[in-house]
């Protein structure tokens, strides 16, 4: 009973951090059409403004993880507005490789700036630590970040559905051209989506100081293959799959590590091959 | 180039004053060749060194403290005169994680830059992708890092490609003498959490071939191995903890372990369980990056530790490192500049930088290094040298963990010995 129930508890956290950081990768997607392989990177760039913040400013945590994804967001501007907005007509194979280049300098830059080595953030004593569940202690910051996964995915619904902000949006994404003719000036959305998209991509890694505990120069390169898995198995663009996906895949690999070590990776590969047999635009994909 | 002498000149000024591997005449100088080696004809321009190590990704700090050691060398040897009376050239090269690239590189260096040595290499992967190519260049290798013993028990004894040496400890250091420490705990359940590959499914097993060896009646009862690149090890944490092991042997490395004992303190592990092994603990980018987060009284060791041995050459070495980098030295920075100090006595002992008449200078050699005496086994290449194993403890002069309680296992004692294969070739002996 304690193993299961902390099994499920560390795969409900490692699903929801996930999907913290694919929520960007598929809004991103879903809306500009751009398979941003540099999400990984400002993923990396949260986490590294965050820890800075953290340690020159002094500053607890939670303003760490408000300021950091700030510096972020001109970074993705910056991207969006000088470079990606260029090939946005060009073929899927350029914006891969333009994106992919900016994974590269990304990776240099921190190398740069932070170091080559890792940054080992002192453990903060965020919610007290750990308490005590069925005899065994599990970190409450992992409860939070538990929480926190569906709230984000609540709050994305709520603004993309309920919102004239996420009609328009909605609308940009099916028809730009027919957007562009009713007066919605789509250059100017598809820059506030995307660095929206990289902010929600720094939140997760600035949640990822903790919760990792480490921070190296190549970190986002992880965790975009796990994000993009888990975007593939939802159906590219679509939050619910994502969110769906995340958290099969979080409890699905938390299972399999302690009850079938040897087919952890394998059954991840697994289902998303199933996936894409069964329903190649994905779980809650449209058929494009 | 005259700002370079002044450069030099500084750089003796520095050094001159604890340098004792400098040689007197060569103050001021950047006339090569001279010296004992000024009549020497048979060598013949600069002795040129390809090296490669991680230096991208997340493994990059290990580049760059291979660079730090080997940089320091270079500068030293060339400050006293070079090799031979020879200015050494060093490049440096990322050589990432995979085998194609380590392959590309060693190519690059001896075919494109003329490069007539190589050294470096972290992964073990790597290790074991290069032999052909280093046969087919027919230039010396030397290992600094990567440990699997097959390379040299398999490629150079084995198989005779005898341009590889290993100057780092293989994985008999991490198995086998993590076992003659083990054997003295009260702990006769052992599990292990490591890395999903070569290395660590090596030394997990050498670890337990030794340990029943040494303690009939012991018991390994779990085994979870994570892939590199893990970040979560919350539930390889809760399948070591649902079998209730006295004893845990981890050979996570690097940013991976310090995540590991981060995540296992959150859920209580070390309470849990009193006697615990890290064979690459004592690694400097651990025990800082964990700082007064490393548990007390965990057993660690490396490849090399900057406090042992507590004699003259090593203790002036660690000052110098540390006035020259700011830090204290990485075991891979020990390992890359003794490496090249390794070249520079086979060169001058051989008279030549002639392959084969290096290989014969270096099978045998004794090496008065930071690590201590290493001496190149004849037989597979190996160095023998011994780092201690050691318990984590306080200690106000450092803002990290260091050894406390050290024990020293005679490399003989427990170095796998040729031929590999039949009885008494493991030990016990």
């Amino acid at each position: 009973m304690q193993s299961v129930v902390h099994v499920c508890l560390a795969g409900l956290s490692s699903g929801m951090f996930i999907w913290l950081v694919a929520s960007g990768l598929t809004l991103i997607f879903g809306v500009l059409g751009v398979l941003n392989f540099a999400h990984g990177s400002f993923y990396m760039l949260g986490a590294y403004f965050c820890f800075t913040v953290l340690r020159h400013l002094g500053a607890n945590f939670w303003l760490g993880l408000i300021l950091g994804p700030l510096f972020v967001c001109a970074v993705g501007y910056v991207v969006e507005r000088f470079f990606l907005r260029r090939v946005y007509q060009l073929a899927l194979p350029y914006q891969l490789l333009l994106t992919f280049a900016f994974v590269l300098i990304f990776d240099n830059l921190v190398k740069i700036a932070w170091g080559a080595g890792s940054l080992s953030p002192p453990s903060l004593d965020i919610f007290g630590g750990s308490v005590p569940i069925l005899g065994r202690k599990f970190p409450v910051y992992n409860l939070f970040i538990i929480a926190v996964g569906p709230l984000v995915a609540i709050g994305l619904w709520l603004f993309l559905e309920r919102t004239w902000w996420g009609r328009i949006i909605r609308a940009a994404s099916s028809d730009r051209e027919m957007a562009s003719a009713i007066g919605v000036r789509v250059p100017l959305l598809f820059t506030a989506v995307f660095v929206f998209g990289c902010w929600l991509g720094a939140v997760g890694g600035g949640l990822a100081v903790p919760y990792v505990g480490l921070l190296t120069p190549g970190m986002g390169d992880t965790i975009i293959i796990e994000a993009f898995i888990v975007a593939v198995i939802g159906g590219l663009g679509s939050l619910k799959g994502a969110f769906l996906g995340a958290l099969i895949i979080g409890v699905l690999s938390a299972f399999g590590t302690r009850y079938f070590p040897a087919f952890d990776m394998f059954l991840i590969f697994i289902l998303m091959a199933a996936v894409l047999l069964w329903r190649p635009q994905g779980l809650f994909g449209e058929a494009r | 180039m005259g700002k370079k002498e002044i450069n030099r000149r500084e750089f003796l000024k520095l050094t001159g004053a604890t340098g004792s591997l400098l040689a007197a005449g060569s103050v001021g100088s950047l006339a090569f060749p001279k010296g004992v080696w000024a009549a020497t004809s048979a060598i013949k321009g600069p002795i040129k060194i390809g090296y490669q190590a991680i230096a991208s990704g997340t493994l990059a700090g290990y580049g760059q403290f291979h660079k730090y050691g080997v940089e320091m060398a270079v500068e030293e040897i060339n400050a006293g005169g070079g090799i031979a009376g020879q200015r050494v050239e060093m490049e440096f090269r990322d050589s990432t994680t995979k085998g194609d690239t380590a392959i590309a590189n060693c190519r690059y260096f001896v075919d494109s830059w003329g490069a007539d040595f190589l050294a470096g290499i972290d992964s073990s992967g790597q290790a074991l992708a290069i032999p052909s190519i280093i046969e087919r260049l027919d230039r010396v290798m030397i290992i600094t890092h990567a440990a699997t013993e097959k390379l040299t028990e398999d490629r150079v004894f084995k198989e005779g490609i005898k341009q590889i040496f290993r100057i780092s400890t293989p994985t008999y250091q991490d198995g086998n003498a993590a076992a003659f420490i083990a054997k003295d705990l009260p702990a006769m359940k052992w599990a292990t959490i490591s890395p999903k590959y070569e290395y660590g499914y090596t030394c997990w097993k050498m670890f337990q071939d030794t340990l029943r060896k040494l303690k009939p009646g012991v018991s390994f009862i779990t085994e979870s191995f994570a892939p590199f690149g893990t970040t979560d090890f919350r539930s390889h944490i809760n399948t070591i903890m649902d079998a209730k092991p006295d004893g845990l042997y981890s050979t996570e490395w690097a940013g991976e372990l310090i995540t590991f004992v981060k995540q296992a303190k959150e859920a209580g592990l070390f309470d849990k369980i009193k006697h615990v092994m890290f064979p690459v603990g004592a690694a400097m980018d651990v025990l800082e990056g964990l700082g007064k987060e490393m548990p007390d009284n965990v057993w660690i060791s490396g490849r090399y530790f900057f406090k042992y041995p507590n004699n003259k050459t090593n203790n002036e070495w660690v000052a110098r490192f540390r006035k020259r980098w700011n830090h204290y030295p990485a075991y891979v920075s020990e390992t890359g500049y003794s490496a090249i100090h390794a070249i520079k006595a086979a060169v001058e002992k051989a008279g030549s930088k002639d392959t084969k008449a290096v290989i014969q200078a270096l099978e045998g050699m004794e090496l008065d290094s930071p690590a201590g005496h290493r001496v190149f086994r004849k037989e597979d290449h190996q160095a023998m040298y011994e780092v201690p194993w050691g318990k984590t403890v306080s200690n106000p002069k450092y803002p990290f963990k260091v050894m406390g309680e050290q024990k020293v296992i005679p490399a003989k004692e427990f170095f796998n010995r040729p031929p590999f294969e039949g009885a008494g070739t493991k030990p016990p002996f």
